[in-house]
């Protein structure tokens, strides 16, 4: 990514403490005229002067290369790993990021050895469904005596998608071609009905997550029961009740990752869309995309 | 390597807090030097009290309870000084809230403000002391006030104590030009409100307008620095010992002399000025408080902003509240002046409460001899004679036991036997006056100056002949014979070690003292303390306007000399930042070229990485895309993001690195 200004640099809010000192210290050696006071004075003045060229310097040759953020459902947090090279000859320290525009949600990082990169993950909520402009990232510094602060821009054309969130009534309707059984039996028949586990899948319930094999350091896992993967769901727009779009579009999303987690073919219609059934990390994200980008810019949606 | 902000802001870490602790207590030394002694001790417990506490997770939280201690400390305050007013309590209460703030600190922005106070804490040392030590212990404590909070920014960057250390000493470096620029050239405008420091030294000299018994001895183990004095062109040092003048005193009441509160300022006319040879002194005179100034005896062309008074002595017209540094010519030579009917009355003025057997001593000289020198040599001959002893505690006397000190005990230092000479003088009839000063110097070869201590504080007695005017007599010469040509130490310690005297320290310390290393030492720290004195706090307003002049940039104005220094300090700001750019400019990074290289090849082979792909993320499409190449991309990508990341670089992995590049899709 390329910085999109030269580095600015603005006082922090101690610049203004630093100020107070040297004023009560101008004040002193005046009134006393005391050189040993006026040595004080000039020696903190002409290090703070000293330290904005590196604090400057510090975010010279530092870069930021984002890479694809994961899917979020909205009210979660999107994770956006970043990783910031540095390419100078000197290790960088105390650098900041954060998006532009919020000052909230920043990541520190300590420390980047010279030609080195640090990787790291920025966190942020997502909001609303959508896809959305990352639009600029601001590096920050205040190294070494954070009395200045240096700001960098960083523009970026990448985007993210937010899920609807996921809301409703988890029972999927009863258009399949088979009854399914209730929760309540499947998981009291859990001896029995074990069929497997299979990957975890962003965004549904935690229930049943096999937690013994995340204790052994494997990766999240899914305990899946016999009896769930059964029939065919149509999850159709128009067939809810509710009058909100939204609402509807949240019940979807729950469906949608409920269905996925009990492995039953599921397809979506939405006006002017329609996906067939299938199972499938792939089919899955299709769904929720469709989801997400529903009505999106049109007026009167949310 | 991240933090989260809330976790940071909730606590302060301790490698920083250790700097900032070990810079607090570099505060304290010119604090305990002048503040009352609980002060200190408090501020030293609040910072043990913080680290025990941080890591607890305490710290006082409650307003109230807050406000209640400030609220006692100012009660405990006012109690130990009987007010709020003058720079101690001042500073105390500043020490104090301090204290309190470091007991409440506990976020990152605090350390900022801890850091802050600390420098103020700075300035409240220079306002207790100036001193060389108090201000090389001030400056370590302002620098390492700087190593703090690099440390507090660098966090959890690897290195605890050089890395920020070096950091420091590279900005102090680079602040010294700037440093001195505006110490130099930045103009010293009065701010137009002034506030006095109390008189903080007037108690810690030996001068006042009073000789009793016993306030000369009492000085004897100072160590305290009265003035230093150079003898510009060096032709002109004085060949005798170096009685330095400064009070004459006139009032007479036995063992007691007093000067005049307000002396008259006499005008010395042109043509009495001496014809002999003439010594040039240049005087730093420590501050003390009070007027006195100091000459070689006798002064006669006197500095600005001071005045030559009756008794041939100068004063300063204003208080000495700080080191200053005058230039002064004496002549050893003494000119005769005429004794006014009134001056005669006053030099011969005794009080009534002499005792006969006294006045019978001074009536036997005069029945005995014909002319005022023999008996002057009458009386010295009975100082020499008669058993009379130097010693530094010769017990307590009254000002009414002269009689005690004459006839019985005839143990004395230099103050009994002036008053008793100049009083026994008085009594036969000849004028006789007691001055005080300071008597030789430490000769230091390394600085090139002559320092005199307050232990070298000396009185001797001036009578007046006829025919040659007021002339110098030391009585203590003739007890103590050689006292005159060393200053006290050194001939102290003579005796000592030829043991006509008990030491006053242990064998061992005395002789450390005298060994060569230790002098050499103590010369060294005390040029350095001239120099401080002469070349940094002599440096003052006056002394920058003659500078400024001398050099023809005063005449545009202060205003046009601060955009001056401004635009001087911009420059050289832009000169170091241009020259860190190049230091640490990029150059060819092998490991990211080979892994470009290595794009290129496997883009060949239709796997396209994104811009925003990460390595590893690339590097397993890359593998679903190309299923036969997948271990070796795997591997690849792996090696990369080892040495891209890793934080020391690692010569042979980096060449197993290019092997592998080179060696994909052949």
């Amino acid at each position: 990514m390329k910085a999109r200004r030269l580095p600015l640099f603005f006082p922090t809010a101690s610049f203004a403490g630093l100020l107070f000192v040297l004023g009560a210290m101008w004040y002193a050696a005046s009134s006393q005229n005391s050189p040993a006071v006026y040595l004080l004075l000039f020696a903190l003045t002409a290090v703070f002067l000293v330290s904005i060229p590196h604090t400057v310097i510090n975010l010279a040759g530092v870069r930021v290369a984002l890479e694809s953020a994961q899917p979020a459902f909205a009210g979660q947090e999107v994770s956006l790993p970043v990783e910031i090279s540095n390419s100078s000859r000197a290790a960088r320290h105390g650098i900041e990021l954060a998006l532009s525009g919020s000052s909230r949600d920043r990541e520190r990082i300590d420390y980047i050895p010279a030609d080195k990169a640090a990787r790291m993950t920025l966190r942020f909520p997502a909001r609303q469904r959508g896809e959305h402009e990352i639009g600029a990232l601001r590096l920050t510094s205040v190294y070494p005596l954070g009395f200045i602060r240096v700001s960098k821009k960083f523009a970026s054309a990448q985007t993210y998608t937010v899920y609807p969130k996921p809301e409703g009534d988890p029972q999927l309707p009863l258009n399949g071609t088979s009854i399914p059984r209730s929760r309540l039996e499947t998981e009291i028949g859990e001896g029995d009905d074990f069929a497997g586990v299979r990957a975890y899948v962003p965004g549904e319930s935690q229930r049943h997550i096999d937690w013994k094999a995340v204790a052994r350091g494997q990766a999240l896992m899914i305990k899946q029961f016999a009896a769930e993967t059964e029939g065919v769901v149509h999850l159709d727009f128009s067939a809810l009740r509710f009058a909100n779009v939204e609402e509807r579009l949240s019940q979807l999303a729950l469906w949608v990752i409920e269905a996925e987690r009990d492995r039953r073919p599921y397809g979506l219609r939405l006006p002017g869309t329609e996906i067939p059934p299938a199972v499938g990390q792939v089919h899955f994200h299709q769904c929720l995309r469709a989801l997400s980008l529903f009505q999106v810019g049109m007026p009167g949606s949310a | 390597m991240s933090m989260s902000r809330s976790k940071r802001d909730r606590s302060i870490p301790r490698r920083p807090l250790l700097w900032l602790a070990a810079a607090l207590l570099f505060t304290l030394p010119p604090m305990f030097r002048s503040l009352a002694t609980w002060v200190p001790c408090l501020f030293l417990l609040a910072l043990a009290m913080k680290f025990w506490m941080e890591p607890r997770g305490y710290r006082l939280r409650f307003a109230i309870f807050k406000l209640m201690l400030a609220a006692v400390a100012v009660l405990i305050i006012f109690a130990s000084y009987n007010s709020l007013k003058g720079i101690e309590p001042a500073v105390s209460l500043l020490v104090v809230l301090i204290s309190l703030k470091v007991l409440e600190a506990h976020t990152a922005r605090e350390f900022q403000v801890m850091v802050l106070m600390g420098w103020v804490l700075c300035l409240c040392g220079f306002f207790l002391s100036q001193d060389f030590a108090a201000a090389l212990c001030l400056l370590t404590a302002f620098a390492l006030l700087l190593v703090a909070l690099i440390q507090f920014h660098r966090a959890a960057s690897p290195g605890a104590f050089w890395p920020p250390l070096r950091t420091a000493c590279k900005l102090l470096a680079q602040a010294a030009p700037l440093i001195v620029l505006l110490f130099v050239l930045f103009p010293r405008i009065g701010s137009g409100f002034r506030f006095e420091f109390r008189d903080l030294r007037a108690a810690g000299t030996g001068f006042s307008d009073r000789l009793s018994p016993g306030s000369i001895a009492l000085l004897a183990n100072s160590s305290g620095i009265a003035f230093r004095a150079e003898f510009p062109g060096s032709n002109t040092r004085p060949t005798g010992p170096m009685y330095w003048r400064g009070a004459v005193m006139w009032h007479c009441d036995g063992m007691e002399w007093r000067a005049p509160y307000a002396p008259a300022s006499i005008s010395r006319a042109p043509n009495q000025s001496p014809s002999g040879n003439t010594i040039r002194q240049r005087i730093t005179l420590a501050p003390h408080g009070a007027r006195w100034m100091f000459a070689l005896d006798r002064p006669f062309e006197i500095p600005r902003s001071a005045m030559l008074v009756r008794g041939d002595y100068i004063r300063s017209v204003q208080p000495i509240r700080k080191t200053r540094r005058y230039e002064v010519v004496s002549s050893p030579e003494v000119t005769r002046n005429d004794l006014t009917p009134y001056e005669r009355k006053e030099a011969l003025e005794l009080p009534a409460s002499i005792s006969p057997a006294v006045r019978e001593l001074a009536q036997s000289w005069v029945a005995q001899n014909s002319n005022s020198r023999a008996i002057i040599s009458s009386a010295l001959q009975f100082f020499r004679t008669q058993g009379f002893r130097y010693s530094l505690s010769p017990g307590e006397y009254k000002k009414n036991d002269l009689e005690q000190f004459l006839f019985h005990r005839r143990v004395g230092f230099c103050e009994h036997y002036a008053a008793s000479f100049a009083t026994l003088m008085r009594l036969a009839g000849i004028p006789a006056r007691v001055v005080v000063g300071y008597l030789g110097g430490e000769y230091n070869d390394l600085g090139d100056f002559f320092l005199v201590r307050q232990a070298d504080t000396h009185a001797w007695c001036e009578v007046w002949l006829p025919e040659s005017g007021w002339m110098r007599l030391d009585p203590t010469n003739v007890v103590a014979p050689g006292r005159a040509s060393l200053d006290l130490n050194s001939f102290l310690d003579g005796r000592i070690a030829s043991g006509q005297m008990e030491s006053r320290r242990s064998a061992f310390l005395a002789r450390l003292a005298r060994s060569a290393i230790f002098t050499n030492i103590r010369l060294a720290w005390e040029t350095l303390n001239y120099q401080w004195d002469t070349r940094l706090l002599g440096f003052d307003a006056d002394v920058q306007d003659v500078l400024l002049s001398s050099i023809g940039i005063a005449k545009h104005g202060p205003y046009f000399l601060i955009v001056e220094v401004l635009a001087i300090a911009v420059v050289m700001l832009v000169i170091y930042f241009g020259w860190m750019q190049l230091r640490t400019r990029s150059r060819v990074n092998p490991v990211k070229m080979l892994y470009e290289r290595f794009c290129r090849k496997i883009a060949s082979l239709g796997a396209q990485r994104h811009p925003w792909e990460g390595p590893s993320d690339f590097s397993m499409r890359a593998a679903q895309l190309l299923p036969h190449e997948s271990e070796r991309i795997r591997q690849i990508s792996n090696t990369y993001i080892s040495l891209r990341y890793a934080p020391e670089p690692d010569a042979i992995m980096l060449d197993r690195f290019a092997k592998e590049v080179s060696a994909f899709g052949r």
